[in-house]
């Protein structure tokens, strides 16, 4: 990260001169309907260091992404938006509309080039040439495309954009696609989960501002810092994993007992996120504390992968309908035992059929 | 077209100007507005085009109908928890599973602590900014919005001091040159009637509120674990009490319920203290924009929530009753079936969407969804660069959901006129005094405001009902019944071979409803009506517009350039485009 | 033995016994199903644990016996196969059929093609084999080579996901979940390869058994004395 590279810097390197940087100036204290003094105070802030700006974009998604955000208490939201970030762009709070909104990408591409954060919540639709995701009467995929040629860095919220998440799960009507899919040309950080915890959102950005750094990747993209290790290795219920103990059924003996969810169906043993580490809504809880196994939302296809509720899960060989290794497995194995024992009672019925056994007749039929 | 009357009494006029806003921000989803404008600037004519569509109909076919609930949560993370609700009682409804005590009283606290919350977040983070000068609270007397606050609450948060501190840092913010979230607004507009006292004190709520909205949620951490998208079960709840044993440390325990009875005290204080004072503050400035109204004086829908006793929805239970109002006559409430295939319908002739006959709607256990983009003649631009939409033909990702064939608006507004109609005491006294404090007819409701002022009554009242429904799980955990699930049926065996089932209810937004056909198991047929999906909802065969296209007619603009007005009215309703379409 | 095995073609006619299965084959061939039989039980009892035992979560651990049983076997089972591939170097001859299959070889096919009728009962004669018969050997091959190398790369992914980013098992094993992101997934097809291995266990030693009791050759017995004995002393191939 350049961030000790200034708004003036850049619009310098860009061939634009003093002159018309102290108009930008003016215009902005102008257009907000400010006194001269302001223009002064504005040209001074772009000159030294300004705040990293970030575009917030939203293709198929339900914003609990954003919504998990605003969720932050360390640090808090507000401060993350009015002190440390410059949130440029995020249709969910910003408060143009209509072209105004638009505008303002364009204008951080020609300030920004190159210097801008990407921040992109859901993902793009490939079906109807994109059209299940209209923005400004275009696909939404090409404001990505767009957006992403000019910026730094790319940080995939959520499992839509990391991994494709409820809209790619089977049949995926739309054929929504993760960004790393479409993107192939500037680094992604995916921070997964349906949503991620709001503390790993504002950490992994504020990480990126405070070390003038990429967090380092694991090998699926995700910060090491926070998807490094399975809830499993930190929940706390693990004595009784370990134990054997497991609730058998929601509401019995064992889960007053806070016994393992494994058996109900928790997916904590291949998830990858903080969730029994750091926790949510400010450490409060989280899933399996609730009473509820993981449903694994922070990995990739967690949707397809059959019932929530039982700890074999779906080969994902054939379309919705259910077929666990048990399942077939249980069946090649059992059709293997069947037609051994049939083999056997056919080798005997053979031998039966057969003659008396002489010297020869028994030869014939070894 | 020119001008045309559209069966339910609106005149459109497609002739002047056509202005578009796209996007729409501050709403969740991605919303289209197109308007046309007379000589006068007057909006004479309205098309709402939702923007997207995700599948999760099709996609949840062939599924396990235990998982449902989860799927149909991520239909929003706004209204997070909402269509997880209505998807475990459709598929209790199926199965006809009753749910103990307990979880009903989880239940209900969870949706009203989302009311509180999704409310307060709407009304400052999505809306205010439409009547709120965020610049002009920089020119503002700290001590004179001191005293205004003193003036209308007794919040503790009012000093000279704290109110310039707050200044202190929008100034250095502004300064900063880089606007973030406000940049190229519509600051300055002469649609912004706020003096800058009270726009520095709005100012001051947002970022309050924006801190206290996280807090209002860990109701939902403490039942299921996280927020956004808290766990739900097919059978009650998953989280279990034992409030005695060994295992209350890892449960729901006495510290937990203490932390609860905080949250709730503190949801009342914010929603009394700040929340409503602001909405009376700012209303009594817009008292004659009255814009807005659109079918909110004619008809309007609720299917009721909050069943006092679990497993009864019905009047008798709901702590807002269900009902439609048709025409506009409070006098005589029509009761409400989901199961009717007569009652509720949707259309899809300019949806983007396949029916066999497109004359005719569908009742949901009847629904198919069947996607197919197509645009109309008329439409400028090409298919993936439209100008401007051809709303003649197909032109929108939702479908168009009627009640006995009419367009109905929902929401907080329509929830309160049916209980108001219905004579409620809890209601009409908040809407009484609210109006006779502005000095204002129950005819000021039907109005963009009205929507907005309805919206902060229910939040104030469901944070008080909060109070009162803590109490009762309280009082049910002292006598000893600490169940939270019924899992006699969770098993997949011991269902019959074909069911169907609904779970209906009021989503923040408005009327909700699931509805599942179970087959083998297996989901056979899954459908979802939203708030957003009424009132979002384009044309109809007949030719019958929704509540958003219906509110913007006549609606005077300012300025043609800048589409305040629009974006006020629009906003009113809360907009989710991610549920309206899901 | 005086003759060389390793140029023996599958139907030659030549009196045995030979010398087939050298010590160390017979050894890693019983510690091999010694691990495969723990693995399968084990890994079944991981799939589907058995019913909680009561009591103070420090008293027991069951599963993580069952776990750490199921782990241990997998290392005998892995460090097992890859001293078996070794052997294939300095054994004899059939100490390489289990990783060569000889599909070059037309007799391999006439062989394979005539267990196969022998098996459907389409003929009655059984063949006789000095190493293993055709069936078998591919079989084998695929079972116990080739899905043991994915059992193995796929359980010591899911191992490393214990032992953490950066342990030796991440470093060599890591690299499954660039293939499959989702560790669920490799874990049920972890699961599933289970079946598959139960499914050959149950043919293979039904095989063996019938094989000594009714073919012309011994069975079992090859596999404990390491000589391949005849019935009779007919041709080779089916008569
Ligand atoms: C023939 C060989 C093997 C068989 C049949 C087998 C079978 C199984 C089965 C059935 C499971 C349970 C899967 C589930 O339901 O989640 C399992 C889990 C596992 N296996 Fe294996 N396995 C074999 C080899 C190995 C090897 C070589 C290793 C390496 C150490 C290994 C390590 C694991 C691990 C780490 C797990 C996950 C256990 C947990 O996290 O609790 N397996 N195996
Ligand atoms: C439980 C798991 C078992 C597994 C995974 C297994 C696997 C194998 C393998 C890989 C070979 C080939 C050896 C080589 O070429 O190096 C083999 C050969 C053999 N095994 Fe097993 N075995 C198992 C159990 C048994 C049992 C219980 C018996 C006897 C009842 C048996 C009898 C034989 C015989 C007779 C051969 C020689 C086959 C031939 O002549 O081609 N095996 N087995
Ligand atoms: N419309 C809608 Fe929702 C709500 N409230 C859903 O049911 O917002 Ni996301
Ligand atoms: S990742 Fe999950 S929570 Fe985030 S937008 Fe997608 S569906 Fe919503
Ligand atoms: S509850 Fe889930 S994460 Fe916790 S120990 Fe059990 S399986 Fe692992
Ligand atoms: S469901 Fe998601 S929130 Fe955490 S506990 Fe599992 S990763
Ligand atoms: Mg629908």
């Amino acid at each position: 990260m350049h961030a000790q590279e200034t708004f003036y810097d850049v619009m310098r390197s860009h061939g634009i001169t003093r002159r018309s940087f102290v108009k930008f100036c003016t215009l902005t204290a102008a257009g907000l309907g400010l006194g001269h003094e302001f223009a002064g105070k504005i040209a001074h802030a772009l000159e030294t260091k300004p705040r990293t700006p970030v575009i917030w974009l939203h293709g198929l998604e339900c914003t609990c992404c954003t919504e998990s955000f605003i969720r932050s208490g360390n640090p808090l939201v507000g401060d993350v938006v009015l002190s440390m970030l410059s949130l440029d762009y995020d249709d969910t709070l910003m408060a143009a509309a209509g072209h105004q909104a638009e505008e303002i990408l364009e204008q951080t591409i020609e300030k920004y080039d190159g210097q801008y954060i990407l921040a992109c919540e859901g993902n793009p639709p490939l079906n109807e040439d994109g059209m299940y995701c209209i923005q400004g009467g275009k696909p939404f995929i090409e404001k990505l495309r767009h957006m992403a040629d000019h910026c730094k860095a790319i940080i995939a919220w959520g499992s839509c954009a990391s991994w494709g998440c409820v809209q790619a799960a089977k049949p995926n009507p739309t054929q929504a696609v993760p960004i790393h899919k479409v993107i192939h040309d500037k680094p992604i950080i995916k921070v997964p989960g349906c949503p991620p915890i709001a503390e790993v959102m504002t950490g992994v950005i504020t990480y990126m501002l405070a070390f003038e750094r990429m967090p380092a990747l694991d090998r699926q993209g995700r910060p090491k810092m926070f998807y490094g290790q399975r809830l499993h290795d930190k929940c706390y219920r693990r004595p009784h994993f370990d134990a054997g103990q497991f609730v058998e059924k929601f509401d019995d003996e064992g889960a007053r007992r806070g016994y393992c969810l494994y058996k109900v169906g928790c997916k904590g043993p291949t998830t990858y996120n903080a969730c029994s580490s750091i926790e949510w809504n400010g450490g409060l809880s989280w899933p399996v504390k609730s009473g509820h196994g993981c449903l694994g939302c922070a990995e990739d296809d967690f949707w397809d992968k059959g019932s929530f509720y039982s700890p074999v899960s779906d080969l994902g060989v054939t379309g919705n309908v259910e077929h666990t290794a048990n399942k077939v497995g249980g069946v090649i194995a059992g059709a293997a035992a069947i037609g051994v024992a049939a083999h056997a009672a056919g080798t005997v019925v053979a031998k039966a059929t057969s003659k008396k056994p002489t010297a020869t007749a028994e030869e014939e039929i070894r | 077209m020119a001008a045309v009357t559209t069966p339910n009494g609106f005149e459109l006029d497609d002739s002047g100007q056509r202005v578009v806003v796209d996007p729409i921000c501050r709403i969740e989803g991605h919303l289209r507005i197109e308007v046309n404008l007379d000589e006068n600037n007057v909006i004479r004519n309205a098309v709402s085009m939702g923007n997207m569509w995700r599948g999760l109909e099709v996609i949840l076919q062939g599924r396990d109908p235990r998982d449902a609930w989860a799927f149909t949560e991520r239909i929003c993370g706004v209204c997070t928890g909402v269509h997880a609700l209505q998807s475990v009682r459709a598929v209790e409804d199926a199965l006809d599973i009753q749910i103990p005590t307990n979880a009903n009283l989880i239940r209900n606290l969870m949706m009203l602590a989302q009311y509180t919350q999704d409310h307060l977040v709407h009304f400052y983070h999505l809306h205010a900014l439409d009547w709120v000068d965020v610049v002009s609270a920089l020119s503002a007397d700290p001590k004179a919005t001191s005293e205004l606050q003193q003036a209308i609450s007794r919040w503790p948060k009012s000093s000279p001091a704290y109110f310039s501190d707050v200044q202190k840092r929008l100034t250095k913010f502004v300064e900063s040159g880089q606007l973030g979230i406000f940049a190229n607004a519509y600051w300055g507009s002469p649609a912004y009637k706020l003096p800058p006292e009270a726009n520095l004190l709005a100012t001051t709520h947002y970022l309050e509120a924006l801190d206290f909205q996280k807090e209002i949620i860990k109701i939902h951490t403490v039942f299921g674990g996280r927020n956004p998208h808290p766990n739900w079960l097919v059978g009650g709840m998953p989280c279990t009490i034992d409030i005695d044993n060994a295992g209350a440390a890892g449960t729901v325990s006495m510290t937990w319920l203490n932390m609860i009875s905080d949250i709730i005290d503190q949801s009342i204080a914010f929603t009394d203290q700040v929340y409503i004072p602001d909405l009376k503050a700012i209303a009594s400035f817009y008292k004659d924009w009255g814009f807005g109204g659109g079918l909110s004086s004619m008809n309007v829908l609720s299917y009721g929530e909050f069943p006092a006793h679990p497993n009864e929805y019905t009047n008798h239970s709901f702590m807002l009753p269900s009902g439609a109002i048709v025409d506009g006559d409070l006098s005589n409430v029509h009761d409400v079936d989901v199961r009717d295939p007569t009652q509720i319908q949707e259309f899809v002739s300019h949806s983007w969407y396949e029916y066999p006959d497109e004359t005719v709607g569908y009742h949901p256990w009847d629904g198919v969804t069947e996607p197919k983009f197509e645009l109309g003649p008329n439409t400028l631009g090409t298919k993936t660069s439209i100008e401007q939409i051809d709303e003649s033909a197909k032109y929108s990702w939702l479908k168009a959901p009627r009640w006995r064939g009419h367009a109905m608006e929902v929401g907080p507004l329509a929830r309160y006129l049916v209980a108001y109609a219905r004579g409620r005491e809890d209601i009409k006294e908040q809407v009484d005094s609210l109006l006779s404090e502005l000095g204002l007819p129950i005819t000021a409701l039907f109005s963009t405001l009205g929507r907005t002022a309805a919206r902060g009554l229910e939040a104030s009242w469901s944070a008080h009902k909060m109070r009162e429904v803590f109490d009762e799980l309280m009082t049910n955990l002292k006598n000893g019944d600490s169940a939270t699930a019924n899992m006699d049926k969770f098993d997949p065996s011991t269902w019959p071979a074909e069911a169907r089932g609904v779970g209906f209810g009021e989503a923040p937004r408005g009327a909700l409803g699931h509805w599942v056909q179970i087959k083998d198991t297996k989901i056979d047929n899954y459908q979802c009506i939203v708030p957003t999906t009424w009132n979002a909802s384009p044309r109809d065969p007949q030719g019958n517009i929704g509540a958003y296209e219906a509110a913007l007619l006549g609606t005077p603009m300012a300025n043609a350039e800048q589409p305040l007005e629009i974006l006020r009215t629009i906003h009113s309703f809360d907009p989710c485009l991610a549920c309206s379409t899901h | 033995m005086a003759i060389d095995t390793n140029t023996l073609k599958y139907l030659d006619n030549v009196p045995g016994p030979f010398y087939v299965f050298e010590l160390p084959v017979r050894v890693w061939h019983w510690l091999h199903a010694l691990s495969i039989s723990t693995l399968i039980i084990t890994g079944y009892l991981i799939s589907s644990p058995p019913p909680s035992l009561h009591g103070e979560a420090s008293t027991h651990f069951v599963f993580g016996y069952i776990r750490m049983i199921h782990f241990i076997a997998g290392m005998v089972f892995t460090v097992g196969l890859l001293v078996r591939f070794y052997w294939a170097f300095v054994g004899n001859y059939h100490a390489r059929e289990l990783f060569v299959i000889p599909v070059w070889r037309k007799d391999f096919w006439t062989g394979m093609l005539h267990e196969l009728k022998y098996y459907a009962f389409l003929t009655r004669k059984s063949s006789k084999f000095v190493g293993h018969n055709p069936l078998a050997q591919i079989a084998m091959f695929f079972t116990n080579v080739l899905l043991g190398l994915f059992m193995i790369c796929t359980g010591l992914a899911l191992y490393s996901q214990g032992t953490g980013a950066g342990s030796w098992a991440d470093r060599m094993f890591g690299w499954v979940f660039i293939i499959e992101p989702s560790s669920q997934t490799v874990r049920m097809w972890h699961l599933f390869g289970m079946w598959i291995f139960l499914t050959f266990v149950i043919i293979h030693i039904y095989m063996a058994i019938r094989e000594d009791l009714y073919s012309r050759q011994n069975g079992v017995g090859c596999i404990i004395s390491g000589f391949r004995r005849y019935r009779d002393d007919g041709p080779m191939g089916p008569q």
